[in-house]
């Protein structure tokens, strides 16, 4: 992790119309860092990262990453700085988003062939070193609908790999994994890690979190409820509203007991 | 049905002049509505409000008229303001209009049915509207358009019949002089529906094959 900050937010505010979705979320993100987010459902964590690759527009705020300065509201976006972000930010979507009508390589060559205009030789040839990368150089010519899920968003890693960009945006990329499954992904993430790769990942894999990221973000009412340092705030959280979201996902047995609790005292009065 | 035979011989090769112009109208009205729908489903789905309106007007508007009514504007209706057009030329401009419509919506609905992740995947690569457009929405719309347009298209086969009405030769029109000359509707006619009963189980069996194919290529 080096001092200079890729993507800097302020104070940003986001609302789906009326539905507040998060606010005044302030978060600095340097080179080679990974910042993992986590947090409820619903928490916005989804729609904050979308708003980092401006896939989503934010209403207050300013957002600085990559020498361009945004602000939130309706002032519009040059398309061109639009298309810069979109192409030096990779994402990573929790439903891979793989394209059905192309095979595994082609999906890895479409965006660097017709947004980089890299010929076609070059563009086989680097989507196969990513192919062997994740370990999949065989299945370059299948289509994504004969993949397993790992291998599907394994190729999805690839698609936003092949663009070379400077952040990497993963949105739950393996909680639609069945849970052998999930390992293989998360080793690919993993090895970005090691790299050097930026990245903010949102995730529901706490012990990968602690492991891979240096920061974590807890997110929780529509609002950042503690971020530091990953072991710190995985281990010893300091806000009351992120010691109740880790006590429920770290012992989910216990969650269970207090569920089956819950019922029992609100089922008493019947008998 | 040995005098219905004879006169099926006799008047076959009228039949298949207007055969050869059914097919040339059907062709060329279906390359109309393909193109022109094609603009009226990007207009409408496009974000200048202008461009929507008026499509979605234009659509509405003429969907809901008869296409006989639409042939007649062609051929009369603009004669008498003015603009003289051919029976043909007419026929093409009421019909390929008509069509255009019916596949602007097919067009339409089958890009609005294309999974939204594809869209956000396709911009998150950094891919201007226009390539995200052409390499990622139209090939997977495609599998959607197929059925209804191929459904739309032996419609329109059989809606060339109406052009008989503003003096083009085509089967129809054939038929229909040659029942004025024998006095035998009946033969006459079921030779016609005869012929447009070809089409149907040709055109059916070809684009069958071909879907088949298509989503065989994909899997
Ligand atoms: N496109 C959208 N339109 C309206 N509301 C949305 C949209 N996307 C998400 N939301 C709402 O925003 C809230 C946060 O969603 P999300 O960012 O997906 O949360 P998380 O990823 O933390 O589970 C949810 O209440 C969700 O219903
Ligand atoms: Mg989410």
């Amino acid at each position: 992790m080096s001092n200079d900050v890729v993507v800097s937010a302020r104070n940003m505010t986001k609302r789906f119309g009326n539905t507040l979705v998060f606010k005044d979320v302030s978060l600095d993100v340097h080179k080679s860092e990974v910042v993992a987010i986590v947090g409820p459902s619903g928490a916005g964590k989804s729609t904050f990262i979308r708003c980092i690759n401006r896939l989503h527009p934010f209403d207050e705020g300013t957002l600085e990453l990559l020498g361009h300065r945004l602000t939130g509201g309706k002032a519009k976006v040059p398309r061109a700085v639009l298309q810069d972000i979109h192409t030096r930010v990779g994402m990573v979507f929790q439903t891979f988003n793989l394209f059905p009508h192309l095979t595994v390589i082609e999906n890895i060559m479409l965006a660097p062939m017709e947004v980089k205009k890299m010929p076609r030789a070059e563009a086989r040839e680097r989507a196969m070193a990513l192919l062997e990368m994740v370990g999949l150089p065989h299945k370059r010519d299948i289509y994504p609908k004969r993949l397993s899920g790992g291998e599907q968003q394994r190729v999805a890693i690839c698609r936003a790999l092949a663009m070379e960009p400077e952040i990497m945006l993963f949105d739950e990329p393996t909680s639609m994994l069945d849970p052998e499954l999930v390992g293989e992904v998360l080793g690919a993430i993993q090895r970005l890690a090691r790299e050097g790769m930026t990245m903010l990942l949102v995730t529901h894999e706490m012990a990968f979190a602690k492991e891979v990221a240096d920061t974590v973000v807890i997110m929780a009412d529509h609002e950042i409820a503690e971020m530091g340092p990953a072991c710190e705030v995985l281990e010893s959280p300091k806000t009351e509203r992120a010691q109740q979201f880790l006590s429920r996902v770290l012992k989910p047995e216990q969650a269970a007991d207090d569920f089956v609790a819950a019922r029992t005292a609100s089922q008493g009065g019947d008998r | 049905m040995h005098t219905m035979l004879q006169q099926w011989a006799l008047y076959l090769p009228d039949y298949l002049k207007g055969v050869g112009m059914t097919l040339e109208l059907t062709g060329a009205a279906l390359l109309v509505a393909l193109v022109f729908g094609f603009i009226l489903a990007l207009a409408r789905l496009s974000k200048i409000r202008v461009l929507d309106w008026a499509a979605t007007g234009y659509v509405e508007i003429i969907r809901a008229i008869p296409v006989l009514i639409l042939l007649f504007i062609c051929y009369y209706s603009l004669a008498q303001a003015g603009l003289k057009l051919s029976g043909p030329v007419a026929a093409i401009v009421g019909l390929g209009g008509f069509y255009a419509a019916l596949y602007g919506e097919i067009f339409r609905g089958a890009i609005l049915g294309v999974d939204r992740g594809q869209r956000e995947a396709a911009e998150a690569l950094g891919m201007p509207r226009s390539v995200a457009m052409r390499k990622v929405i139209l090939p997977q719309a495609f599998f959607a358009i197929l059925p209804p347009a191929t459904n739309q298209l032996s419609n329109l086969i059989k809606d060339t019949s109406l052009v008989f009405t503003i003096a083009v030769a085509d089967i129809m029109f054939q038929a229909n002089s040659a029942l004025s000359q024998n006095f035998l509707p009946l033969d006459m006619l079921l030779l016609a529906g005869v012929i447009y009963f070809l089409f149907y189980l040709i055109l059916s069996k070809f684009l069958a094959r071909w879907e088949l194919n298509v989503q065989r290529r994909r899997s």
